[in-house]
C-alpha cells in the first residue's frame, strides 16, 4: 500500500513538474514549483513512514522550509523587486503541446533505462524511480526551452528535486548531512541565480534569454 | 608537524582570509586587501607543498577529519597545482587590479569583492580536490561556480552579465546531472556495503566497487561524466567557458581554465575508477573518447572564427581538456600517466597564456587580435613571453606540452587505437596553424599609430617569468617528485601496482628517466 502511494506521488510529481514546465509566467511557474515541492514532501513522509526511515520524516520537514516555502518566497521577491515585469512576449521556444510530448517521451526513456537496474532496493519502485529520472530531463528541457531567464532558474530546481527522489528512493536510510548538504547547496545556488537576475535586469532591463546572445562563437 | 594537521590549516587559511576581507570596510583600502590576498595565497602555496610533496613522492595519503578528507598522490597533483597557479596568478592580479582600479573599471567595492571572492575560489577547489565524500566533493564543485559568478561578471558591463549568467545556468544545471550520477554510486554503495554510512566515502568505496550494479554503474558514471565535464569544459556542454573565460579578469581567467577545469578532470578521474571496477574498461573508454574527439575537432575549428584573444584560449583550453579525455578513454598507466601530465602542463601553459592576454589588455586596451600588432615593438618582453609560450601551447618541443602530446599519441599506438592519434593528429595541425596567426598578425607585424609602447610592470611580469621557466624546466627534464607521483597516482587509478606498461612504453625512460621503482602508494588496496 505504501509503495503504491509513493509510485502515485512519483506520477503526480512529472504532472506539476511538466505544469511548471507549461507556466507562462513567473507568478504561475512559483505557484506551481510550490505544488511540486509540496507533493515531494508528502513522497518523503510517505516512504519515510513505509520503509522506517527516520531520516526521510526530517527530510521532509526540511524540504517543507526550504522547498515550499524558502526557494518559491526568494524567487518571488526577486520578481516583485523587479517591479513583476510583463513577460507576455517571453513564450516557451516550444508549444504546450510539443512540450507534453517530449515530456511523455523523456519518461518512457527513463522507464526503458530502469528496466535494467537490478538493486534490491529499486525493486518497489521502480515506476518512481523511472520518474524522478525523467524529473531531471524535464527541468533540462525547462532551462532550454525557456526565454525567460526567471523560468530557467526553475529548470534548475525541478533537477536538483530529482534528484531528492532518486537519493530517497534509493538510498532512504542515508545521513540527514548528505540531505543537508545538497539542499543547502542548493539554496544558495538559487540564491546566487537570483541575485544575477536582479543585477541584469537593473542592468539590461530583459528577462529575455534572447537578449542574452551577444556573445557567440 | 603532523600533516594532517597542516592539511586542515591548508583548507583552513583561504577561507579564514575570505571571511577577513569580507568583514574589513572597503575604506580600508586596496593595498591593505592587496596585503591580506598575498597573505592568504602564500600560506596556501607553503601549506599545499607541505602535504602535496610528500604524497606525491612517497605515495603515503594525508588522511584528516576521519574519512572526510583524503590527499593521496592523485589528488596531491592538484591541491599543487592550485596551490603554486593560485599564488602566481594571484601575484599577478596586484598589478592588473591596480591598473583596472586607476583605469576607472574596478571601484574600491569591487576590488574588496574580487580579493575576498579569490581566496574563496581557492578554498573551494582545495576542498574539491581533498576531499573523500562523494556528496561533499559535488558540492565543493558546485560551490567553485558559485563563487567565480561575480568574479566573471564583476566588470558588470553588458557582456560580463550575459557572461556570468550563462555560467551560472550552464554549470549548476550541468553539475545537477554530477550530482545524480554521485547519488546513483552512494546509492549503489550503502545497497553492498556492511556499513551504509561510509558510503560517501570515495575510499571506503571502492573495496566494493565490483559488487555495484552494472547499469546502475554505466547510468552514474554517464551523469557525472556530463555534470562534472561541463565544468570541465568538454564538448557538448563546454557552452559557458568562451564567455566566462573572456569577460573575467585575465588572472581569473587563468585560474578557471589552468586550474578549475583539471579539478573538474580529477572528480571525473574518481568516477572513471568506480566504472572501471565495475563494469570494466570498455564503457568508460568509449564515453571519454567519444566526448574528448568531438572537444578536440570542434574546438580546432572554433578556433578559426575568434578574433578575442582570450575566447581563442578558451578554445584551446576545450581542445586540451579534450586531449584530457582521449588520453584517459584510452587508458592503461601509460594513458592514465599522459591525462594527469597534460593536466599540470596545459595548466601551468594556460595560466602564462591567460596573464599574458592581461599584459596585452593593460597595453592595448583590447582583446581583438585585428587591433593588437607589433607587440615585438610595443612590448618585447611581453612579445617574447608570448611566442614561447605560443610555442609550448602548440605542443612543440622542448616545452612541456610536447611531453603530454607525445605520450598521449604514444599510448594511442600502444592500444592499437591509431584512428584517435590521426584525428586528434589532424585537429592539431588546425590548432597549430592558429597560433602561427597569432604569432605572424600580432606578435609581428606593425605596431598601430599613435600606440604608446613600453612593457608592463615589473611585478607583472616575475609570475609570468616563474610560469615561463616551469614550461621549459617540465618540458626538457620533468622533475622527479612529479613522474613519481603521476606512477604512484597510476596505481591508485588503476588500483594495481602492475605499471609495466607505462616503464617499457617507447621512449618512457629516455624521457623521465625514471628507475621503474614499484609504486610506493600504501593505499592502491583502498583508493
Amino acid at each position: 500500500m505504501g509503495y503504491t502511494l509513493v509510485n502515485i506521488l512519483g506520477a503526480l510529481l512529472i504532472v506539476t513538474s511538466t505544469l511548471v514546465l507549461l507556466s507562462k509566467t513567473t507568478r504561475r511557474a512559483v505557484l506551481c514549483y510550490a505544488v511540486q515541492s509540496a507533493v515531494l514532501v508528502a513522497l518523503l513522509f510517505t516512504l519515510g513512514v513505509t520503509t522506517g526511515a527516520r531520516e526521510l520524516i526530517i527530510w521532509a520537514v526540511t524540504a517543507t522550509v526550504t522547498k515550499v516555502i524558502f526557494v518559491p518566497l526568494v524567487v518571488w521577491n526577486v520578481y516583485k523587486k523587479m517591479g513583476c515585469p510583463d513577460e507576455s512576449n517571453l513564450a516557451s521556444r516550444l508549444k504546450p503541446a510539443w512540450s507534453i510530448i517530449l515530456v511523455a517521451a523523456e519518461v518512457l526513456v527513463c522507464f526503458v533505462a530502469v528496466g535494467g537496474i537490478q538493486l534490491p532496493t529499486a525493486a518497489a519502485v521502480r515506476p518512481a524511480l523511472a520518474i524522478s529520472l525523467a524529473h531531471f530531463f524535464v527541468g533540462l528541457t525547462c532551462i532550454i526551452s525557456s526565454r525567460n531567464i526567471m523560468k530557467q532558474m526553475f529548470g534548475y530546481c525541478l533537477m536538483e528535486n530529482g534528484s531528492h527522489v532518486t537519493l530517497a528512493l534509493l538510498a532512504p536510510q542515508a545521513p540527514e548531512l548528505i540531505e543537508v548538504g545538497i539542499t543547502t547547496d542548493a539554496i544558495f545556488a538559487v540564491l546566487v541565480m537570483s541575485f544575477v537576475v536582479l543585477r541584469i535586469w537593473r542592468g539590461m532591463h530583459t528577462l529575455d534569454a534572447r537578449d542574452l546572445t551577444n556573445l557567440k562563437g | 608537524m603532523n600533516l594532517s594537521i597542516l592539511l586542515v590549516a591548508l583548507l583552513a587559511s583561504p577561507l579564514v582570509f575570505t571571511l577577513i576581507m569580507a568583514a574589513t570596510p572597503q575604506s580600508a583600502g586596496r593595498p591593505a586587501f592587496a596585503g591580506m590576498h598575498m597573505a592568504s595565497l602564500s600560506i596556501v602555496l607553503g601549506l599545499s607543498l607541505a602535504v602535496g610533496v610528500p604524497a606525491l613522492v612517497s605515495g603515503q595519503a594525508v588522511d584528516a577529519c576521519g574519512l572526510w578528507l583524503h590527499v593521496d598522490a592523485l589528488s596531491a597533483i592538484f591541491v599543487l597545482l592550485i596551490g603554486i597557479i593560485g599564488f602566481l596568478t594571484g601575484l599577478f592580479s596586484l598589478p592588473y587590479v591596480r591598473h583596472d582600479a586607476e583605469a576607472g573599471l574596478m571601484g574600491a567595492d569591487r576590488v574588496k569583492q574580487y580579493y575576498a571572492l579569490y581566496s574563496l575560489f581557492v578554498f573551494t577547489m582545495l576542498l574539491a580536490a581533498a576531499s573523500n565524500n562523494l556528496i561533499l566533493t559535488w558540492a565543493a564543485i558546485e560551490a567553485t561556480t558559485l563563487s567565480t559568478v561575480f568574479l566573471v561578471g564583476i566588470y558588470r558591463n553588458r557582456d560580463c552579465l550575459e557572461a556570468s549568467w550563462k555560467y551560472a545556468i550552464v554549470c549548476t544545471s550541468g553539475v545537477a546531472f554530477g550530482l545524480f550520477g554521485t547519488l546513483l554510486v552512494y546509492a549503489n554503495a550503502a545497497d553492498v556495503m556492511a556499513n551504509p554510512h561510509e558510503a560517501a566515502f570515495f575510499t571506503a568505496i571502492m573495496p566494493y566497487a565490483g559488487q555495484f550494479d552494472p547499469m546502475l554503474t554505466k547510468i552514474a558514471f554517464a551523469f557525472a561524466l556530463i555534470g562534472f565535464g561541463t565544468k570541465a569544459g568538454l564538448f557538448p556542454m563546454h557552452t559557458w567557458l568562451p564567455d566566462a573565460h573572456s569577460q573575467a579578469p585575465s588572472p581569473v581567467s587563468g585560474l578557471l581554465s589552468g586550474v578549475l577545469l583539471k579539478v573538474a578532470i580529477l572528480v571525473i578521474i574518481r568516477f572513471y575508477m568506480v566504472a572501471l571496477a565495475a563494469v570494466g574498461a570498455l564503457f568508460p573508454s568509449v564515453l571519454l573518447l567519444t566526448v574528448g574527439i568531438l572537444s578536440v575537432v570542434t574546438s580546432a575549428f572554433s578556433l578559426v572564427r575568434q578574433h578575442d584573444i582570450k575566447r581563442k584560449f578558451a578554445y584551446h583550453s576545450v581542445e586540451n581538456v579534450g586531449i584530457i579525455a582521449v588520453a584517459l578513454g584510452i587508458g592503461g598507466p601509460l594513458g592514465i600517466a599522459a591525462a594527469l601530465l597534460h593536466c599540470v602542463f596545459h595548466g601551468i601553459t594556460k595560466a602564462l597564456l591567460f596573464c599574458l592576454s592581461g599584459n596585452l589588455l593593460m597595453t592595448y586596451g583590447t582583446r581583438d587580435l585585428r587591433r593588437i600588432t607589433g607587440v615585438i615593438e610595443v612590448a618585447p618582453v611581453t612579445a617574447t613571453l608570448l611566442t614561447v609560450s605560443l610555442f609550448g601551447l602548440a605542443g612543440f618541443p622542448p616545452l612541456a606540452m610536447f611531453v603530454s602530446e607525445t605520450m598521449t599519441f604514444v599510448a594511442g599506438a600502444s592500444a592499437h587505437l591509431l584512428w584517435v592519434v590521426v584525428v586528434v593528429a589532424l585537429a592539431l595541425t588546425v590548432v597549430i596553424a592558429v597560433i602561427m596567426q597569432i604569432i605572424s598578425g600580432s606578435v609581428l607585424g606593425h605596431a598601430p599609430e599613435g600606440q604608446a609602447k613600453g612593457d608592463v610592470e615589473p611585478l607583472a611580469l616575475v609570475p609570468e617569468f616563474i610560469l615561463l621557466a616551469c614550461i621549459v624546466w617540465f618540458g626538457v627534464a620533468t622533475p622527479t617528485p612529479l613522474v613519481a607521483g603521476v606512477e604512484n597516482s597510476c596505481a591508485i587509478v588503476l588500483q594495481s601496482d602492475d605499471l609495466d606498461a607505462l616503464h617499457t612504453a617507447p621512449l618512457y625512460r629516455a624521457v623521465f628517466d625514471s628507475q621503474a621503482a614499484a609504486p610506493q602508494a600504501a593505499d592502491v588496496q583502498n583508493g
